[in-house]
């Protein structure tokens, strides 16, 4: 009896686990599941557990509602001043309407989906590249710098064409991956860049000698402004000694003859004070006093 | 009637079912194995309803969180969905899926164009390939500088994810649309700045604005990340090496000369500084001495006033002897020419420029 029970539990769990398979279907968090009855969809089931009937009536197809990533060729086209220029591009996509995907895709073949896409965006890339000029891409003034706007023409061209074609796609958001010129533009841009380079070296020696020049002459007048600033102070203290001096002028007005007399005594003083040569006869003083000794002057 | 009894009673104990009275050995070891492997069967299911329930145990790490999907649906509510580090349990597959999500470590992404063709290993050794006349499209990466120059940028960055579920649900692979977003942020930043600022006159702005472009994109994409910072590397094309090496050279030597000419400058400058220093010094004190001098003098005036009032004459002698005196002392010649008989003038001769002859001993007469 005990066994039977064993076998009718065991059994039953098969069952149970057999039709579940059969009659249920989970939806994983992220994806969205669309349910078709003999081909036609019926609806859409967002995670959880869910019924069914089995196959062949009811067929449940899953779908990532993730954004997913999907990047074109670098692919070369030409702009509005006739540069050749290659570019590629990253979008972030995602299915906003699946049974219109599945409906559109053949079994909602993500691959097809992505086909769909390149297509489009070699397009809307091919269009925008042409009404854009290369400074509109590469350019030092943000101001006329028009790169996200470049972007924002390229999403809005493809996201009409989406909603034109009812492929349930939505675009959430588009950028430029890569910018390149073809494989012999390049050497030719080292070519001119060779020449920058050329024209910079020789800026940096005029420039730095030009700069040392300057640095030197500032110097130089810097220094002589200094000098005669210092000299008219120097004239400036020697007239303050001076007009101090001129308070002493009273004590001499005392005896002009004797100030004069002094003055005189040590100009002389000064003048004699060393290498010099003098000469002198009897009526110079002291050697007046010669004039007493007697000498071989016949006297008269 | 005995006979029968015993008969029935024979065939009684013929029929008798085996187990109560087994009849032979084979029977009886049948069932003793049916017996037996059912036991084992029982063990097993037992043991397999055991190892089922025990697989659901999990352990999440500290840099991690972890959601549980039941049937596909997340369990729980806002920020409970996520579990934090520890031992968890769940209903194994395919009730239950455990999601790990990586948060507190920093995550890193290096971005993929930009660069020339080299591989991890070759840049490790050294041992990278010798670059041709052009750069090919798709195999050599490379920027276009905002002065049309070409120009090899590569960024690494590093960043955390903030919003798990954001970043699992959201997106089919969000690592690789952040690296979109760091791509488009170097080409965007590039498209900007010369390659001047971008290899040596503003490194710093240009990694900044990489670092600026890159979060607004995280934050247009809703990414649920924040980013912490961007290394950003670059080089000018390995064909014009010599040549930026050249004006690199060139601007060292004009550094060089401007160096020198400040060096110079200063000295020039000190020097006139002292000078000038020394000029007002020597006013200063020329103006002191002077005025002490007169000073002193009218002092001097002051006390001979006196005597010269008794007899200017006999004082003005006396000064001009005592002077006379002095000054024949350091005076280095002297000639002495005693006047003529007749008494006219003597006619005297002097050689100019000639180097007075030093005094031997004593003065000379």
């Amino acid at each position: 009896m005990k066994r039977n029970l064993l076998i009718i539990v065991t059994g039953a769990v098969l069952v149970i686990i057999f039709a579940l398979l059969l009659f249920t279907f989970q939806v994983r968090q992220s994806e969205i599941a669309v349910v078709t009855t003999f081909g036609n969809p019926v609806g859409t089931a967002k995670p959880g557990l869910h019924l069914k009937w089995p196959w062949p009536i009811q067929q449940v197809y899953k779908f990532d509602e993730r954004i997913q990533n999907f990047q074109d060729r670098f692919s070369e086209n030409i702009t509005a001043d006739n540069i050749n220029l290659l570019s590629s591009v990253y979008i972030g996509w995602r299915i906003s309407n699946a049974e219109q995907f599945l409906r559109v895709f053949k079994d909602g073949s993500v691959t097809a989906a992505q086909s769909q896409l390149e297509s489009m965006l070699r397009s809307a890339k091919s269009i925008a590249v042409g009404r854009h000029q290369l400074s509109d891409f590469v350019n030092a003034d943000p101001k006329q710098l028009q790169f996200n706007q470049i972007e924002n023409e390229i999403k809005q061209t493809v996201q009409g064409q989406l909603q034109t074609n009812n492929c349930g796609i939505e675009i959430e958001f588009l950028g430029i991956k890569q910018l390149g010129l073809p494989e012999s533009v390049t050497s030719a841009v080292f070519d001119r860049m060779k020449s920058e380079r050329q024209v910079l070296i020789s800026h940096a020696q005029y420039e730095g000698e030009a700069e040392a020049q300057k640095i030197k002459a500032n110097a130089d007048r810097e220094a002589a402004e200094t000098i005669a600033n210092a000299e008219a102070e120097a004239k400036r203290i020697r007239g303050e000694g001076e007009a101090e001096a001129a308070k002493t002028l009273p004590v001499f007005q005392e005896n002009p003859e004797l100030a004069n007399f002094l003055l005189r005594i040590s100009a002389l003083q000064q003048s004699l004070n060393q290498r010099s040569t003098l000469i002198f006869d009897q009526r110079t003083p002291p050697f007046d006093l010669f004039r007493s000794i007697p000498t071989n002057t016949p006297s008269h | 009637m005995s006979d029968q009894h015993e008969h029935l009673h024979h065939t009684h104990e013929r029929f008798t079912p085996a187990p109560v009275t087994p009849d032979d050995a084979g029977s009886e070891a049948l069932a003793e194995a049916f017996h037996s492997s059912f036991t084992i069967v029982k063990f097993a299911m037992l043991l397999l309803v055991v190892t089922f329930l025990c697989s659901g145990f999990f352990t999440v790490g500290p840099s991690e969180k972890a959601i549980i999907l039941r049937f596909g649906e997340p369990v729980g509510e806002g920020q409970k969905v996520l579990l934090s580090s520890g031992r968890h349990w769940s209903f194994p597959y395919p009730v239950d899926e455990v999601v790990k999500i990586p948060i507190t470590e920093i995550q890193q992404i290096k971005s993929t164009i930009g660069w020339y063709a080299v591989t991890p290993e070759q840049e490790l050794s050294g041992n990278i390939p010798q670059p041709g006349a052009s750069l090919t499209p798709g195999v050599d990466g490379y920027m276009i500088s905002a002065d049309r120059n070409i120009i090899h940028v590569r960024a690494t960055l590093y960043y955390q994810v903030d919003h798990p579920i954001h970043y699992v649900f959201g997106f089919a692979s969000a690592p690789h649309t952040v690296q979109n977003a760091l791509n488009n942020a170097l080409l965007f930043t590039a498209a900007h700045f010369k390659v001047d600022d971008i290899l040596y006159n503003n490194r710093a702005g240009f990694q900044d604005a990489v670092l600026q472009r890159v979060t607004e994109l995280a934050d247009q994409e809703q990414l649920g990340i924040s980013i912490q910072h961007c290394d950003v590397e670059s080089t000018p094309p390995r064909q014009l090496k010599y040549n930026f090496d050249q004006v690199t050279t060139a601007r060292e030597n004009r550094n060089k000369v401007l160096y020198e000419a400040h060096t110079q400058e200063n000295q020039v400058t000190n020097n006139a500084a002292a000078q000038a220093f020394t000029i007002a010094n020597l006013a200063i004190s020329a103006r002191s001495r002077y005025i002490q001098s007169l000073e002193a003098d009218a002092k001097a005036f002051s006390a001979l006033l006196p005597n010269y009032k008794i007899n200017p004459d006999l004082f003005e002698q006396q000064q001009l002897v005592q002077v006379m005196g002095n000054v024949l002392t350091n005076v280095q010649d002297k000639f002495f020419l005693p006047e003529r008989l007749d008494g006219k003038p003597r006619e005297l001769r002097l050689l100019l420029n000639r180097e007075p002859p030093q005094p031997k001993t004593g003065a000379q007469m």
